[in-house]
């Protein structure tokens, strides 16, 4: 068994288990928690694709950058754009869908990752940080400036077709009416009634094929990924302020709040899935983005994994350490540090195209300077070169809104201050792990158990 | 003088200095010679307060220094000159110079940097040049001029021969032993090049891995047959 | 060409306060070797204590030394409690622990003040100067813009050059170990720099709040316009940060003019990047070690 972990593939299998284990769990997850749950799973899983490239540019390279919202808004408008106005790849038969949408926003992560890399390999420290800051005002203010393409500061919504069929209505959901968003259009309705039982594997297969040609180009057994879904409603998007830090409860929440919909509102019965128009609501919106956010982030994690933990993890840590002894070593640091903005940029776009397809929507104000530095923030706070960490602080980014308002609603704070409270706690939590415990949460766990294992051992 | 009992120094679990103890009287020069690593530079940091003793003590006539921070143990009449030239390159001449001592009334401070520029003529030539274009021996000059802006009652000099030619060595030497018994301040020179240290000092220790291995007058040191194998080299 | 000098001319006054944010961001710079990314923050918060003063008293300069002292107060807060406790090794985190502050001191602004934007009383005229049978694209608070920006710069130059304070400043900033070995209280000697870059950044504050309006993010683009200046200019150079600013400013007036003010941070980043590219260390900067 030894020998066999020393084999040159042993340990990209032991990944692979490891991620295929991370998704079947939260697919597990998945089918069996609710809408509102299923949503800030969703949320989770997007963050924690785009922070595990954080880890490896700010933690294991060393480099403090801004520019992760900013990659994750050319991810995003890549989606979008493509999505919306090709109906086939361009100078091929191939029709669009959104895996093909997904690669054509990775590549742009790439070329982009390229460019700033370039920019930024040579720069250290503060230099670094205040050119990727302007990269984070700067990217999304190129949004306004073509309003023809980009849609301006309102932004594009997505109207691409989502799957046929879908999502059951969760078994376990409570007995209350609960109301969901329709699309306006006929033909982007789900036909046909679920055939994928609570928590089966969402794949192409498991649908019900009312409706072929929804499905075009996805063979069986694929994972499926974004063939969209009914648009959210705009003007939901208004409330968040360009520069504001992006929080659960300043997403336009799908599905949650009627009065703030323009769109078709059905009441739908949980028990027969119908809605009151006699529309089959089997779909279940945030089911589906939660499964699509955690196959991207699985996926995502195990290229992660590999990176870190190989011999490129090394380099960047030795970069990172000594620039100059791994220089005499015979290691580029320019070379390392660029492909650390590469390898995160990749990781940004796709988590701005996963998280598009969860606001239904791509605008400048949801990828402003607020988005980078709460990105920023999880990482600092659940442990700077960690991909845990990373997966902690993504919880943390989703939770800690959350766990805010509650708190006010049962203290009776004012609105003033519940908004900025989760802020004002990540600014102070941030500056205190910084001087107190700069390994954040993972740091010092992985202290505090290292300790006990060293006393142990000394008293044994 | 300068009184050091007892004293010990960490680097987390390395022991730099062990119960180091010694008497600096004032109007010598009193050199400490070792290997590298034998703790020389550790024990003038720790006397200018930069590093923080684990036990022991140093004090200046009476007045105990340890304890203090860098910045009032110079105001209390110690003065280092830390190794490798230390002036701020950005800086000129002058600008060095004043900023010894800047605690000082300004009558006091001009009337010594009118000797400073007497005993160095070469700085006052220089004077409103950055110090980075000076030559070493220049720099070294400077570094200990702007020790001597601060008034010391004992000048704490840290290998002021490294990296320099020979002659500007024994200038800059005869030059330090003038000031101990002109001015009766107590000079405590760290040397790894121990003949040249041993030529100007009146008594020496020696050092070797944080612990006093001998001390006497510079002239029994130097011709301690065993010494000069073991640690002089020669 | 008539119209390209009035562009340029309207620049001056913005160019005044990218300036001066400039200056401030070189002090901390100078001072600790940490880019204060929180220093627009600690400008906002300022000028909304400069408001409510305004709105309780009525008077303008009442407000603008009560913003005076609290930047003051700010920045030594800000260096006493966040970035002297940083350990000196960690870059990273002294920079992560300034943006720390600036989401705090965001979100601290909304919680007293909300979040939506405030407009900030004009003390003086804000319409065109007519003067030589013209009208001059500025105005007498840009003159008073300006007026505030030369004292300043002028008052900083002589502390620097004249005063004792000045000349243990720029040793601790060159070479904190001499500086101590000297006598220099070199702690005490970073928090007044920093106390100093608390009152020019808060000054920049009150003065930029009448022309736009003041919300806890309104700021975030002067960071972007005068980080570029600082680091164009060298960022350790107080001339760099003032010819830089008050060029950004100029640039950015021309850009504004000629097409749509939404392409001024494209500008500025593109301006940042081409100087990062091609000369790192900046037009007035002479230390290579922004590179590796």
């Amino acid at each position: 068994m030894r020998d066999l972990m020393r084999l040159p593939g042993a340990r990209l299998i032991q990944h692979a288990l490891l991620a295929f284990a991370a998704w079947a769990v939260l697919m597990w997850v998945n089918g069996s928690v609710d809408e509102l749950t299923n949503y800030y799973l969703a949320l989770i899983a997007m963050y924690a694709t785009a922070m595990f490239g954080m880890v490896i540019l700010v933690g294991l390279s060393g480099q403090v950058s801004l520019g992760s919202g900013a990659l994750m808004a050319i991810g995003g408008y890549i989606f979008a754009l493509t999505t919306l106005n090709w109906q086939y790849i361009p100078l091929t038969s191939i029709p669009m869908n959104g895996v093909w949408a997904m690669l054509f926003a990775a590549i742009g992560g790439v070329v982009f990752g390229l460019v700033i890399g370039l920019l930024g390999a040579r720069l250290t420290g503060p230099y670094l940080a205040g050119l990727t800051l302007g990269i984070a005002v700067g990217i999304p203010a190129i949004a306004n400036r073509f309003p023809g393409l980009f849609g301006g500061e309102t932004g594009l919504q997505l109207t691409v077709p989502y799957p046929d069929g879908g999502y059951p209505a969760v078994a376990e959901a409570s007995g209350e009416q609960f109301v969901t968003e329709l699309p306006t259009s006929q033909d982007a309705l789900p036909s046909a009634g679920a055939s994928a039982g609570a928590g089966d594997l969402l794949t192409s297969d498991n649908f019900p094929s009312g409706d072929a040609s929804a499905l075009p180009s996805v063979a069986p057994g694929d994972l499926l990924t974004a063939d969209n879904f009914p648009s959210a409603d705009p003007s939901a998007m208004a409330s968040v302020a360009p520069g504001d830090l992006l929080t659960v409860d300043s997403f336009p929440s799908a599905g949650a709040t009627p009065e703030a919909s323009s769109l078709d509102v059905s009441v739908l019965d949980p028990s027969t899935g119908t809605g009151t128009d006699g529309v089959d609501l089997g779909f279940v919106l945030e089911r589906w983005e939660a499964s699509l956010a955690i196959a991207v982030a699985c996926i995502v994690g195990f290229i992660a994994l590999n990176l870190v933990r190989g011999r490129q993890g090394r380099v960047w840590r030795a970069v990172r350490d000594d620039p100059v002894a791994a220089a005499v070593s015979g290691i580029s640091p320019a070379g390392s540090k660029v492909t650390a903005f590469m390898v995160s940029s990749v990781f940004a776009s796709l988590a701005g195209a996963v998280f598009v397809q969860i606001l239904a929507y791509v605008g400048p104000g949801a990828f402003g300077l607020g988005l980078s530095l709460s990105l920023l923030v999880g990482i600092v706070l659940g442990g700077r070169s960690s991909l845990v960490g990373a997966v902690i602080g993504a919880v943390l980014l989703v939770w800690l809104p959350e766990f805010v308002l509650g708190l006010a609603g049962d203290r009776g704070w004012d609105e003033q201050v519940t908004n900025n409270a989760p802020n004002l706690i990540y600014g102070l939590l941030v500056v205190l792990v910084v001087l107190v415990a700069p390994g954040g949460i993972v740091g010092t766990l992985q202290a505090l158990v290292g300790r006990i294992f060293k006393r142990t051992a000394r008293s044994g | 003088m300068l009184s050091i009992t007892d004293l010990s120094v960490h680097y987390g679990p390395v022991q730099a200095l062990s119960h180091v103890s010694l008497d600096v009287p004032r109007g010598e020069v009193t050199a400490v010679i070792g290997a590298n690593g034998a703790g020389k530079s550790t024990l003038m940091r720790t006397l200018a307060g930069l590093v923080r003793p684990e036990s022991g003590s140093a004090s200046l006539d009476g007045k105990v220094l340890t304890g203090h921070r860098a910045e009032d143990v110079v105001r209390m009449g110690v003065a280092l000159v830390p190794e490798g030239r230390s002036t701020v390159p950005e800086l000129t001449v002058d600008e060095n110079l004043r900023l010894g001592g800047l605690w000082r009334s300004k009558a006091d401070r001009a009337a010594t940097h009118a000797e400073v520029f007497d005993m160095f003529p070469v700085l006052g030539d220089r004077r409103k040049l950055r110090a980075d274009t000076l030559s070493g021996g220049e720099r070294q000059q400077l570094a200990i001029g702007r020790a001597l802006m601060c008034d010391p009652q004992c000048l704490l000099l840290d290998e002021p021969s490294l990296g320099l030619a020979p002659l500007i060595v024994t200038q800059i030497l005869e030059l330090v032993k003038r000031l101990a018994s002109e001015v009766n301040i107590a000079v405590l020179l760290v040397e790894q090049n121990a003949v040249t240290a041993l030529r100007v000092a009146h008594t020496a220790v020696v050092l070797n891995l944080g612990q006093v291995v001998m001390s006497g007058t510079a002239s029994d040191i130097a011709s301690h047959e065993e010494l000069r194998h073991a640690y002089l080299g020669c | 060409m008539t119209q390209f000098l009035d562009y340029v001319l309207g620049g001056i006054g913005s160019g005044a306060i990218i300036a001066l944010m400039a200056l401030a961001l070189v002090l901390t710079w100078r001072a600790t070797r940490v880019v204060n990314f929180a220093q627009v923050g600690q400008a906002m918060f300022t000028t909304f204590i400069a408001l409510s003063i305004q709105t309780l008293t009525g008077s303008w300069f009442i407000a603008l030394i009560g913003a005076i002292v609290a930047g003051a107060i700010l920045g030594v807060i800000v260096q006493y409690l966040v970035l002297r406790p940083v350990k000196r090794m960690d870059t990273s985190g002294a920079i992560i622990a300034t943006f720390g502050v600036l989401i705090a001191l965001q979100a601290a602004a909304g919680m007293i003040w909300g979040g939506d934007s405030q407009a900030y009383p004009q003390p003086f005229s804000n319409t065109a100067i007519s003067l030589f049978g013209r009208e001059w694209p500025l105005s007498v608070y840009d003159l008073v813009v300006i007026g505030f920006a030369g004292v300043l710069v002028v008052g900083l130059t002589l502390l620097f050059t004249r005063t004792s304070l000045g000349l243990s400043m720029r040793a601790t900033a060159f070479n904190p170990e001499v500086a101590r070995l000297s006598g220099v209280r070199v702690g005490r000697t970073l928090t007044i720099g920093w106390a100093l870059a608390g009152v020019v950044g808060a000054v920049a504050g009150v003065l930029v709040a009448p022309t736009s309006a003041i919300s806890p993010n309104s700021f975030d683009i002067l960071l972007v316009f005068a980080f570029t200046a600082a680091v164009i200019g060298g960022l350790d150079s107080l001339i760099g940060a003032v010819a830089l600013g008050i060029g950004t400013g100029l640039i950015l007036s021309v850009v504004s003019g000629y097409s749509d003010s939404s392409n001024a941070p494209v500008v500025a980043l593109v301006l940042l990047a081409l100087n990062l590219a091609i000369k790192p260390e900046g037009i007035f900067g002479h230390n290579s070690a922004r590179s590796v």
